[in-house]
């Protein structure tokens, strides 16, 4: 009996049991359609081995190191005290959201007063809200400028390093506040915007305008720009007196 | 920088990031090789490279020092990325067979590629064929079939990493194997 191709893609993988192998080998040897059909599938995987494998971009291993190490940084600091309790880390959270409160407060005050009794969770909403609103709005501003940078050989990047490695910062802290409950668009918004802001940050003061290239292309893909502006507007609009909090 | 990968593993336990910083940058193109290939996504192949050498950063005091670190920092690669595909398994993409052969039959061989098996092999037409085969496979064909074909690892094996049941794994091996016959096929003629 002929080999079909889901045979012989099992006998090429050693993917039959012992007697089975042995039929099918010898089968191969013996019919010529068979042995001509198992050729060609050879051939096909080994064009396929052939293939090199993904290569990432040039300076690859740089971005990589860059995103990693204040993660192994906070593990160091950290680590045993996080890993002991998961209560810990539950208030390390509550804390980073409260120290963001306090440089809000103010302008938060007259809001609530005017809506009366707002609750404890609507009020961390709001703050948070204004919070991400203003981050979403200053790392639209530095793409917006990395996006429209170029046209001589090389770029200064001094100042938008400076600014990306605040932003990054402020970054994990957002994502790591928005917990529960958040808008996967806001968790999947804040990853893509990181890493280019990483790249910025990881960058040399002075970029060759094809590494300048690679970073705007990157921001183009992801449409980035036009997503935080989009982001932002909703926030805004979640902000305003009357607008039903739900948890984000 | 130290020299050998034992070398920096040592320095790295006792808290030389820069050591460990020397693992990754050896270590970190593999892995996302390894990475894209499985998931298919550069994206999830970086954030497949940032968990691993974080996995890799928490277990260095379980590395035996003869063992070699690329072999073991590969197998929490393959585990990180299939972590990633389980939690993403309801966001299949990928073509249809009837797409694929209409795709294989749109580009016919040139005479220009010759019959030498070894030209054909390296032409980067059959190399393109093979990156834009690998793009059309589902999620899970990609992973069964990359566990297979690349990483030598068994049916059963690929079936208990996957969560798939045995037949399910098998089948998703042949509906690879099967998409890159259809698109390459033409261009490894027999002689």
């Amino acid at each position: 009996m002929h080999l079909n191709e889901d045979d012989l893609v099992l006998h090429y993988y050693g993917e039959m049991d012992g007697d089975a192998e042995t039929r099918a080998a010898s089968h191969i040897a013996a019919c010529g359609a068979c042995h001509a059909s198992y050729t060609r599938l050879q051939r096909v995987l080994a064009a396929v081995d052939a293939a090199p494998a993904p290569e990432p971009a040039p300076g690859f291993e740089r971005i990589v190191w860059a995103r990693l190490e204040p993660k192994l940084r906070r593990r160091r600091s950290w680590g045993s005290w996080l890993i002991a309790s998961p209560a810990h880390l539950a208030w390390a959270a509550t804390v980073l959201l409260l120290v963001g409160a306090s440089f809000v407060a103010g302008r938060l005050y007259r809001g609530v007063d005017d809506r009366g009794a707002a609750s404890a969770e609507q009020i961390r909403e709001r703050i948070l809200l204004v919070d991400l609103g203003d981050h979403l709005d200053r790392s639209q501003m530095i793409l917006v400028e990395i996006a429209s940078a170029g046209g001589d050989d090389s770029v200064d990047l001094t100042f938008e390093r400076a600014r990306a490695e605040q932003l990054v910062q402020d970054n994990r802290l957002y994502r790591q506040t928005a917990m529960t409950g958040v808008d996967p668009r806001i968790t999947d918004l804040l990853d893509d915007l990181e890493r280019v802001l990483v790249e910025v940050a990881a960058a040399p003061a002075e970029v060759p305008a094809s590494d300048l290239n690679d970073v705007q292309r990157r921001i183009d893909a992801r449409d980035l720009v036009f997503k935080l502006r989009v982001l932002s507007a909703e926030l805004r609009e979640r902000q305003k007196p009357g607008h039903k909090t739900t948890t984000m | 920088m130290p020299h050998t990968d034992a070398a920096a593993v040592a320095l790295a336990r006792d808290g030389d990031s820069e050591a460990f910083r020397a693992l990754v940058e050896r270590h970190s193109r593999a892995v996302f090789g390894l990475a894209q290939r499985m998931t298919g996504s550069p994206q999830d192949a970086e954030d497949v490279v940032q968990e691993t050498f974080l996995r890799a950063y928490k277990q260095l005091g379980r590395f035996e020092s003869r063992a070699n670190f690329g072999t073991w920092v590969h197998r929490i690669a393959v585990n990180c990325t299939i972590d990633l595909i389980r939690s993403r398994a309801n966001r299949e993409t990928g073509h249809e067979p009837d797409d694929l052969e209409q795709f294989g039959a749109a580009i016919e061989p040139t005479d220009a590629m010759g019959t030498s098996p070894e030209r054909l092999m390296l032409s980067s037409e059959v190399q393109q064929r093979v990156q834009a085969a690998m793009a059309s496979l589902s999620r899970m064909e990609r992973a069964a079939f990359t566990l297979r074909h690349f990483e030598g690892e068994s049916i059963e094996e690929i079936s208990r990493a996957l969560g798939l049941k045995t037949n399910a794994a098998k089948h998703s091996v042949f509906r690879a194997v099967k998409k890159m016959r259809v698109a390459l096929e033409p261009f490894v003629a027999v002689d």
